[in-house]
């Protein structure tokens, strides 16, 4: 028989226009089920005004980003023992730095505009990483044959609401973004390598580190950032000592 | 693709960055040496005497290290403390007037410092 | 993005210590290091025009700083130069892609290292 916990679920709730509070639900959980489950539960059984987005359920749509104790997690893959102990109290909060729209669900219109911005890809087009060997241990199945695979990134915004900066400065391009910009190149992309090393740009970070921390897809946009910057400062130091080149670059 | 976001110097940001970057060093390696002299090995608890500070400045590269140490500490904290700023979201007007603020006054405790290095490298001569 | 318009609260977003990973103290340390050290320089600047004032005032200024609290302000002058240095090397390596990896345990060798300096000079400062 499935092990079962009694805890103390707590969400924040806010309407719009309406001051926020925290609402408590008492119920029974399995520690093996994750925290959608539970959030999803408390809409079925105890609240049918509760918000929250979600879809896939396994951690592909990245739709289900809350903040569990304070930490952003993707709820969907995120188990109740990994979070909660028997007897203990969960939280649950929304996303921070996106407008909410209704309790848990968040509006995330301005990060989709941002990945389109720096030409993400939701398939993989950089050769290098699409075959890294995890992906095809046995190589090209044809000499030249490319291969692609869906991006890492699934935009879920976990590393956007974990930044600090981004906290601060919503004008700061952000973590999955750049990430973004990484994956799709920036080098002989000179608006884009302009856009990722403007003031709004990764001189902006200060290694936090919050976004790698969170990310559930192993993006990584805290090394991606330090990536940028380096070819950033590469090609600020080509144009020094190539001012031809840097004219170039500024056409 | 057509950049609307970023500032109308885009490269600045990079340049001074770099500038934080390569003051970075330096400093440490400056600091290091003003704080162990000036510091701990004085008569005075560790503290130089005026005397002593008078005489630790008459060797020639003395006062080229204290003012190198003097731009690269005001530029590295001006640079930083503008970074600061920027994180703040400021709106460009008063970005641009920070700016002047940070350029003046950067500039004005260069000269201050510059000043102050020369009256008491003078005072050694009296 | 939704930042908060009120401006004390986009700074405490900063140094919001809740459900943050170890690396985000690097930023916090780092962050608050900057400006007591940049408050600190433009102090230091100001109060060394003493110096060329004579020996008198420079005597005056030597008394005021044996005062214990002003002992405590050097000590932490000096961890937070260890911290922000040590940090800003971390930092400067990783912006050219070295050990970003791991960044994380460099900013524990950033910590181990400052712990044992602020130790270190809190002696001398205080005892020795
Ligand atoms: S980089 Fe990671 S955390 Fe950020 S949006 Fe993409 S998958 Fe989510």
């Amino acid at each position: 028989m499935a092990e079962k916990w009694n805890i103390t679920l707590v969400i924040r709730r806010q309407k719009q226009g309406q001051p926020p509070f925290d609402q408590e639900f008492k119920m029974e959980a399995n520690p093996d089920e994750n925290v959608i489950d539970l959030v999803e539960r408390v809409w079925a059984f105890h609240d049918k005004t509760l918000n929250y987005a979600h879809a896939c359920h396994h951690s592909t749509c990245g739709a289900c980003g809350m903040r569990v104790n304070n930490v952003e997690k993707l709820t969907c893959i995120t188990p109740v023992r990994s979070v909660v102990a028997d007897g203990g109290t969960l939280r649950v909060d929304p996303m921070r730095n996106f407008p909410v729209i209704s309790d848990l669900a968040v509006d995330m219109g301005e990060l989709y505009r941002r990945m389109e911005l720096v030409g993400h890809h939701p398939v993989n087009l950089d050769r290098k990483e699409a075959i890294q060997s995890e992906f095809r241990p046995s190589g090209p199945a044809e000499p030249g044959e490319d291969f692609i695979r869906l991006s890492d990134c699934i935009e879920c915004g976990l590393c956007m609401s974990a930044c600090p900066i981004v906290g601060s400065t919503g004008d700061y391009l952000g973590p999955a973004p750049l990430a973004g910009a990484h994956q799709a190149g920036v080098k002989g992309n000179p608006g884009l390598l302009e856009l990722v090393s403007g003031v709004d740009g990764v001189w902006r970070c200060h290694s936090a580190f919050e976004c790698t921390a969170v990310c559930p897809s192993n993006v990584d946009p805290g090394w991606r950032i330090m990536e940028l910057r380096r070819i950033a400062l590469a090609e600020k130091w080509k144009s020094w000592f190539s001012p031809n080149k840097s004219a170039e670059v500024r056409k | 693709m057509v950049n609307t976001r970023s500032t109308p110097k885009p490269g600045e940001s990079t340049t001074l960055w770099f500038i934080k970057f390569i003051t970075g060093p330096i400093l440490l390696v400056v600091a290091f040496i003003h704080v162990v002299i000036n510091h701990y090995v004085g008569s005075i608890g560790g503290l130089l005497s005026h005397a002593e500070v008078v005489a630790y400045y008459q060797s020639w590269y003395i006062p080229i290290m204290e003012a190198i140490f003097l731009i690269t500490v005001i530029s590295h904290s001006l640079i930083g403390l503008r970074g600061i700023i920027l994180d703040l979201k400021p709106s460009m007007s008063l970005m641009r007037v920070l700016d002047w603020v940070f350029v003046l006054g950067g500039a004005g405790f260069v000269v201050y410092g510059m000043w102050l290095l020369r009256a008491v490298t003078a005072l050694g001569g009296a | 993005m939704n930042t908060s318009p009120n401006l004390f609260a986009r700074i405490g977003r900063w140094f919001d210590p809740r459900g943050r990973s170890l690396s985000d103290y690097g930023f916090i340390l780092n962050r608050l290091t900057a400006l007591g050290l940049t408050l600190y320089l433009f102090l230091h600047l100001i109060v060394l025009g003493t110096l060329a004032q004579g020996p008198d005032a420079y005597g005056v200024f030597l008394e005021v700083i044996e005062n214990p609290i002003m002992k405590f302000g050097e000590w932490l002058v000096v961890a937070a130069v260890f911290i922000h240095g040590l940090n800003g090397i971390r930092i400067g390596m990783n912006s050219l892609g070295i050990a970003v990896p791991r960044q994380r345990e460099t900013l524990i060798v950033v910590f181990i290292l400052s712990a044992a300096a602020i130790l270190f000079f809190g002696w001398k400062i205080f005892l020795g």
